[in-house]
């Protein structure tokens, strides 16, 4: 189909519409702002998550008897601060426009570079928690039966092993993710600036 | 006259303009009907700052078109929104069933065009000229003639696939 085609079905496309005074003032009551307030689950689901897990080993704490493990412990906290926090953060100024009446290219440009600051924002998450996991594994015997990572060496290699399978995997898929929207985001920055 | 009512009248002459741009950067009604809620309550927050340096139409399309970047991107990320209750609000229903058809036609075509692209393309189909284009979107008159050629000429490929 050519751009005029298209062009005289638009023009041609009728449309009715029904604003009355009184939805329009409905719209823009500061009761709609406070209600259209989006919120993002996933993120807020992962972020109590975090936080419960950073409170189960705050309280497990002393159960945590050699150096080694205590270092990692405070790791595994650390991380499930720092996690969230990344999440929050990223997605805080991904949402931020500053003057909306801006010339269209100019928000593209902004929106391309805020893609791509939080595509790789999600990449360190990506990385950290590949980290957690290896810290959780290494924590979860001694704070849920007592025992050390050596005492049932069987299935920690099967736990590792199988693991490691999962992030190989789990890595593959979320390099190629933020590969195709890094470079959709590059490409859009690229268009807008030629 | 208040200024809400300046507002108010402003909405009611442009509304075309504001149920075309949210039809063009949405595929569903739900997405459409909450699009147009958005895009209606950020014209209002920066009505304050309208300076009249451009007419009202090109503000309009400005606000209208960026809010519809950040709305798309919401989507994207499949998040639930808190329904509002509007009283005899559904677009939809009484939009023709003819400009659905040919919507449906559209979006078919335009599908894999990038969000700027997208943006140059339903200017020239609401029949602005170049240099309204370049107004709106912030880039030269040559270079809309320049973008639309390469627009067309995607669209010409697309149709050869």
């Amino acid at each position: 189909m050519e751009l005029d085609d298209l062009k005289n079905d638009w023009e041609s496309a009728t449309t009715q519409h029904r604003l009355t005074t009184k939805v329009i003032d409905q719209m823009i009551q500061k009761k709609y702002a406070s209600k259209i307030k989006k919120i993002k689950y996933p993120e807020l689901i992962g972020g109590i998550i975090c936080l419960l897990g950073l409170g189960f080993v705050v309280f497990n704490f002393n159960k945590l008897d050699t150096v080694f493990l205590q270092a990692i412990g405070v790791l595994t906290m650390l991380l499930l601060i720092i996690q969230p926090a990344i999440s929050f953060l990223s997605l805080k100024q991904f949402n931020t426009t500053d003057d909306l009446s801006k010339p269209y290219a100019e928000i593209i440009k902004q929106f391309a570079i805020q893609k791509l600051r939080f595509q790789k924002y999600q990449q360190v998450n990506a990385f950290l928690c590949y980290l957690l996991l290896v810290t959780i594994i290494i924590l979860l015997p001694k704070l849920f039966y007592g025992k050390d990572i050596s005492y049932n060496k069987s299935f920690w290699i099967f736990a590792f092993s199988f693991g490691y399978i999962f992030l190989l995997f789990f890595s593959k898929w979320v390099k190629k993710f933020y590969n195709n929207s890094l470079n959709q985001a590059e490409e859009l920055l690229k268009e807008v600036e030629q | 006259m208040e200024k809400k009512e300046i507002f108010v009248k402003a909405i009611k002459e442009n509304e075309k303009l504001i149920y075309k741009v949210a039809s063009f950067y949405t595929d569903c009604k739900d997405d459409r009907d909450d699009l147009i809620q958005e895009i209606i309550y950020s014209l209002w927050k920066s009505f304050e700052t309208f300076k009249h340096n451009s007419s009202l139409s090109t503000w309009m399309y400005r606000v209208a078109m960026n809010v519809s970047i950040f709305h798309l991107k919401k989507n994207k990320k499949k998040v639930a929104t808190i329904p509002i209750e509007l009283e005899n609000l559904n677009f939809a229903e009484i939009a023709v069933d003819d400009f659905e058809e040919k919507l449906k036609i559209l979006q078919n075509h335009i599908k894999d065009l990038n969000l700027f692209d997208k943006g140059i393309l339903m200017l020239y189909l609401e029949s602005k000229s170049h240099e309204e284009i370049a107004e709106i979107v912030g880039i030269t008159k040559t270079n809309v003639g320049t973008k639309l050629s390469r627009i067309k000429e995607k669209l010409r490929q697309q149709v050869s696939k």
